[in-house]
Formats: C-alpha cells, sequence, structure tokens
C-alpha cells in the first residue's frame, strides 16, 4: 500500500478524533449541567432572591448572584477595557516593531495571564486588608478587572498587530498624528476583532469563583452599594453545590446553566456585533 | 501652486537593519514637472520615494543619513513638523488603501484633521476633489456607503482624492497603476498627466512604456545607486552609461569586465586624472576597459568631458562612498558593451 496514502489517513483521523473530542467535552458538560439543572431551573430562581434557609432547600432563588455577576462583570470589563485599549495602541503604534520595551511588556503580560485567579484574589484580600476595607462590590471590581487586563491587553495586541503598515501609512501619508491614527484610523478598522478581546475577556471575568471569594463575598441581597459585599455566580454554584442536599445541589446545576447561558448569549451576541460593524472595514 | 517647492537631495543613504537600499543619492528634482524613477525590482525606487515624505520611518530598523532639501528645509531635521511635511508632500500607493469609513470621510478625513470644521466647506472640497479624481460620477449618489464597496480602480481614484484633499505641493506615486485593470490604470495615468501641469510629480513606475509616456524627466536607480538621471528624452534615447542602456533595452545589467585598474585618489587636479588615464588608456587595446577610482567628481566632470571628446567612451559612473567614485571608460573604438 501506498505509505504516503496511509500516513494522510492515519493523522487525518487523528485529527477528526481530537476535533471530536473538543466537541464531545462541550456536549457533555452542557449536557450534564442542564440534565442536573434544568429541572429545578424556576422563574423563581431568576426572580427571587435567597430567603431564610435557602440553602437548606426552602423558597428563594439566585437573583442576586445574577445581578452582581452582571454589574460587577461588566464594570470589571469596561474598566479593564479602558486601560488594555491605550496599552495595546501604545504598543502598535507609538512603539516600534522590534522594542525592547514592547517585548518586556508583552512578556510580563503573558505572565501574568499565566498567574491563577485564586492569586489575583489573595492579592485583592491582602491591599484590602490594608486598607481597611471588607469584602465589597468594589474590591471584586478591581480584583477582576486586574485578572482579565492581561489577557484582554494582549487580545488586542494581536489584533492590533494584523493591521497592515499600508493602511498607516496610508494614514499618516496625510499628516495625521499618531494619536489621529490610532483612534481614528487603527481602532476603527479593528474594531470588531477589538470588541470580541472585549467580550472574551468579559467571558473569562464572570466566570471566575476565586478571584472574587475573598474580594467581593457573598450576601443574600442585592448588590446596593460598591462597599458592601455581592454575590456572584460561580460563588452561588460553590456553596449550593457543597451543601449535603440534593435539591439545593440541583439548583448549584441550575445556576451553572444560568452562567453558562450567560457566557454564551455575549458569545453569539460578539459575533453578532462582530459581523453588524464590518460594514466600514477596508479589506 | 508648486512652483517653489524644490525637492533636493543630497547624499541620502538608507539602511533597513544594516542592509543598504540606497547609496549616497544626490539629485535635484525639477519643479512642476513629472519625474519618473525607473529601474528594477528592489533597486531601491520605493525606498527613495518614501524617503521624501518620512514615511520610511515606519518600517523598521530603517537609518536615514543625508539630507532632503524641500524648500530649502531639511525635512530630516528633528524641528521638521512631520505632519506638515506630509501634508505638503501626498503619496499614492501602489496597492489602494481606503481608509476603515465612509466614501465622503475618506476624502473629507484629511482637511478634518487639518482643521477644516465647516460641514459646507467639507461638501465643496469633497466634491471638488472627488470631481478632480474622476470618481464624482460613479459615487455622487452613495457618498456614505463605505469606501471599501468599490472596485479597486475606484480605490485608488479615491485614494488619489483623498490625496488631493489636503491639497499637496508634491505628489508621490509608487507604481499607483500596477495593481490596476488597464483601463482604470489609463485613467489613473491621465491624471497623474493633469497634475503634473500644477504639481512636481515624482513617480516610481517598472514600466518603461509609463516612464516614456508621463515623464518630463528620469531617474534610473540600481541596486541602491542612482545611475543616471536627465529629461527623459536623453535618458531614454541617448542613455549615457552601460547600465542604463542594458535596462532600457531589457537585457540583463552586466557588468564590464575591467581591463585595468587605475587609483587616483589624491590627485587633486582635473589635469592630474586626465593625464594619469590618458597614460594608462595609451596601454590598452581597443575596446579594452579602464577603471579609475577618483575623490573628487561632479556631475559633469571634466575628466569624463574630456575623454568623451576624444571618442573614449565612459560606461558607467558608480558612487562608492560619500567621497570617492568609480569611472569605467571603455578605449575608443571598441564595440565590445555595444548594445
Amino acid at each position: 500500500m501506498d505509505l504516503r496514502k496511509f500516513e494522510e489517513r492515519v493523522v487525518k483521523s487523528l485529527m477528526i478524533a481530537s476535533t471530536c473530542i473538543v466537541a464531545g467535552s462541550l456536549v457533555f458538560i452542557l449536557a450534564t449541567i442542564l440534565f442536573a439543572g434544568l429541572p429545578s431551573l424556576s422563574i423563581e430562581m431568576l426572580t427571587k432572591t435567597p430567603e431564610g434557609g435557602y440553602y437548606l432547600g426552602k423558597e428563594g432563588g439566585i437573583l442576586n448572584a445574577i445581578v452582581g455577576s452582571l454589574v460587577l462583570g461588566v464594570t470589571a470589563t469596561v474598566i479593564a477595557a479602558m486601560v488594555a485599549l491605550p496599552v495595546a495602541l501604545y504598543l502598535n503604534v507609538y512603539l516600534r516593531k522590534g522594542s525592547k520595551f514592547g517585548l518586556a511588556v508583552r512578556f510580563f503580560l503573558d505572565a501574568l495571564s499565566g498567574v491563577p485567579s485564586i492569586v489575583y484574589g489573595a492579592i485583592g484580600f491582602t491591599v484590602m486588608v490594608w486598607l481597611g476595607m471588607q469584602a465589597s462590590l468594589l474590591a471584586g471590581i478591581l480584583t477582576v478587572a486586574l485578572l482579565i487586563l492581561p489577557i484582554m491587553v494582549r487580545a488586542m495586541d494581536e489584533v492590533l498587530k494584523m493591521i497592515p503598515l499600508e493602511l498607516k501609512e496610508s494614514s499618516f501619508a496625510l499628516g495625521t498624528t499618531k494619536l489621529e491614527t490610532a483612534t481614528r484610523v487603527i481602532a476603527r478598522q479593528a474594531l470588531p476583532l477589538l470588541l470580541t478581546a472585549v467580550m472574551v475577556s468579559f467571558g473569562r471575568g464572570i466566570g471566575d469563583a476565586a478571584s472574587v471569594l475573598f474580594t467581593a463575598g457573598f450576601t443574600d441581597s442585592m448588590p446596593r452599594s460598591l462597599f458592601g459585599p455581592v454575590a456572584t455566580l460561580p460563588l452561588a454554584i460553590f456553596f449550593q453545590l457543597g451543601t449535603p442536599f440534593p435539591e439545593v445541589q440541583a439548583r448549584g446545576y441550575a445556576s451553572a446553566v444560568v452562567l453558562t447561558a450567560i457566557v454564551l448569549f455575549i458569545s453569539l451576541a460578539s459575533r453578532f456585533l462582530m459581523r453588524a460593524s464590518t460594514k466600514n472595514q477596508s479589506r | 501652486m508648486g512652483l517653489n517647492t524644490y525637492i533636493s537631495v543630497r547624499d541620502l543613504s538608507v539602511s533597513y537593519g544594516g542592509q543598504r537600499a540606497l547609496n549616497n543619492i544626490s539629485i535635484d528634482i525639477p519643479d512642476g514637472k513629472i519625474t519618473a524613477v525607473i529601474g528594477p525590482s528592489g533597486c531601491g525606487k520605493t525606498t527613495f520615494l518614501k524617503a521624501l515624505n518620512r514615511l520610511i520611518e515606519l518600517h523598521d530598523g530603517t537609518r536615514v543619513t543625508g539630507q532632503v532639501l524641500i524648500d530649502g528645509e531639511d525635512i530630516y531635521d528633528p524641528a521638521v513638523e512631520v505632519t506638515h511635511l506630509r501634508k505638503k508632500v501626498g503619496i499614492l500607493m501602489q496597492r489602494p488603501q481606503v481608509l476603515p469609513m465612509s466614501i465622503y470621510d475618506n476624502v473629507a478625513f484629511g482637511p478634518r484633521i487639518h482643521g477644516t470644521r465647516k460641514k459646507r466647506l467639507l461638501d465643496q472640497l469633497v466634491e471638488r476633489h472627488l470631481v478632480e479624481a474622476g470618481l464624482w460620477s460613479e459615487v455622487q449618489d452613495r457618498l456614505h456607503a463605505p469606501a471599501s464597496q468599490l472596485s479597486i480602480g475606484q480605490q485608488q481614484r479615491l485614494c488619489l482624492a483623498r490625496a488631493l484633499a489636503v491639497e499637496p505641493e508634491v505628489i508621490l506615486g509608487d507604481e499607483p497603476t500596477s495593481a490596476l485593470d488597464p483601463i482604470s490604470a489609463q485613467r489613473i495615468e491621465e491624471h497623474l498627466f493633469e497634475l503634473g501641469k500644477s504639481h512636481t510629480v515624482v513617480l516610481v513606475t517598472h514600466s518603461l512604456e509609463q516612464a516614456r509616456r508621463l515623464a518630463d524627466h528620469v531617474l534610473f536607480l540600481y541596486l541602491g545607486d542612482l545611475v543616471e538621471q536627465g529629461p527623459a528624452q536623453d535618458v531614454f534615447d541617448r542613455p549615457k552609461y552601460l547600465r542604463t542602456r542594458c535596462y532600457l533595452s531589457g537585457r540583463y545589467v552586466e557588468c564590464p569586465n575591467v581591463d585595468q585598474e587605475l587609483n587616483l585618489r589624491g590627485k587633486l587636479t582635473t589635469f592630474d586624472q586626465l593625464e594619469s588615464t590618458g597614460h594608462s588608456l595609451r596601454v590598452l587595446g581597443t575596446g579594452q576597459v579602464l577603471k579609475i577610482i577618483v575623490d573628487h567628481y561632479s556631475g559633469d566632470n571634466g575628466v569624463a568631458k574630456a575623454l568623451e571628446a576624444k571618442g573614449h567612451r565612459i560606461l558607467d559612473v558608480k558612487r562608492l562612498n560619500q567621497s570617492e567614485w568609480e569611472i569605467l571608460i571603455q578605449k575608443e573604438g571598441g564595440d565590445a558593451y555595444e548594445i
């Protein structure tokens, strides 16, 4: 038999197998949480806060955690984006490609992206103790913003790197300053992918439990103040799954369904936004 | 417009990461005319062009030495505002690159950043320059559509309108028709020809035909050297040097075999040089080649002139560095390197 043909077939089969593992994992995860959580998912869960004895199986819902997670996630993402965009533009428009400083910054960002989120949580906690603060929405926001910042910068950086030099030249050739080229041409050209970078980071931030464990705390009431503790979905899942009661555990799975749905929705929305905002992009 | 813009390049060298792309180029570019820069790929044409509006600085590891004087001002002087320079010197690229915005905004972009805010004024500007670039009739009813929807030929005309909208005095063209279909190419060419009447145009082209049609003046670059320059008629019909003749006739550029070398560094007067050169030539056979190296030379060097008057032929003058030139002389009567 033709050896090259054989090789081709074997490698192709391996590739298909790998692809199936990836797709299968997602299906498996979704099936598990849907199977375990969907039966106890109710309107009540989505619209009520925990009442007395909720964690023992009594009345209530996780609205506090849904709202808390959304407020915390959105705010942290906005803050991170406000810092990340200037950094990414600076790295790509102001610095030369081979700049030592740029290399160093990218190295630190990569290292930061690899720091486990519990470490961010611990650092946030340490700073809170120094400042004499208690676990609060503000501390949670800042910690999560810090957690997703390096991921967002690097994602934006990769996007901006793809901008063709010719486009920059075309803009500079008209007598623009770097700032004008960065904000009016490059950011605009990259907008769809920059939005995707923001959305991906949001998904990462909203689903993280460890960073908010010490910093945002947990509460059964709705978030009211920046300086009070706030409930988040990952911790709601954690606490519910940690109880010995099967019906509460089932609600934990239901909460997981909610969190997954939010992330999935964000992912779809970012695709939609990307398509809607590409109309002006030059090829 | 453009009449007092005077581009004078003095000893311009450009290197990318240590690799020389342009070698001590000195030339005055005639005002209000079309100057074509010709030469094979990789000879430094684009580098030369981009050195004239400092776009070259966007490339990594570029080092520029020498001077480019525009209106008597060295554009590489740190005190020069690069945004003003680039407003004065517009460029049309090889591949049109529209900005990620509407057709209208593409043209209005330049005037806006340079301070024109009034809508009525912008409307007029946009219309005028789109008309000038020959695009108005095709886009007047969809000015606010994305520019990326235009065909590539239309995009190039849009880029032309965009460049004209900042009212440059000099227009650089980096093979602006090479990516276009023949009809679009012809239209751009016609516009460039018209522009040449009111602007100084420097056009890089690898199409000799195009250079013949458009150019008043021609520069021939080869491997980073400025080999020959002069009025288009002269360069095309009576090229002086071997490398130019080879290139223009579509032949592989060859280097003549050198039969004898003569070092005239430190010979201070033209007379000394002429004397020594004469001696050396005498011992050579008909058609043989003498290479001399001199350390002062101006475009119309006395040595070269005198030797040519005697029937010898100057095959090539190559600038080696800031102060040294290599001149190849073929003894009279030979036809070894005739083309």
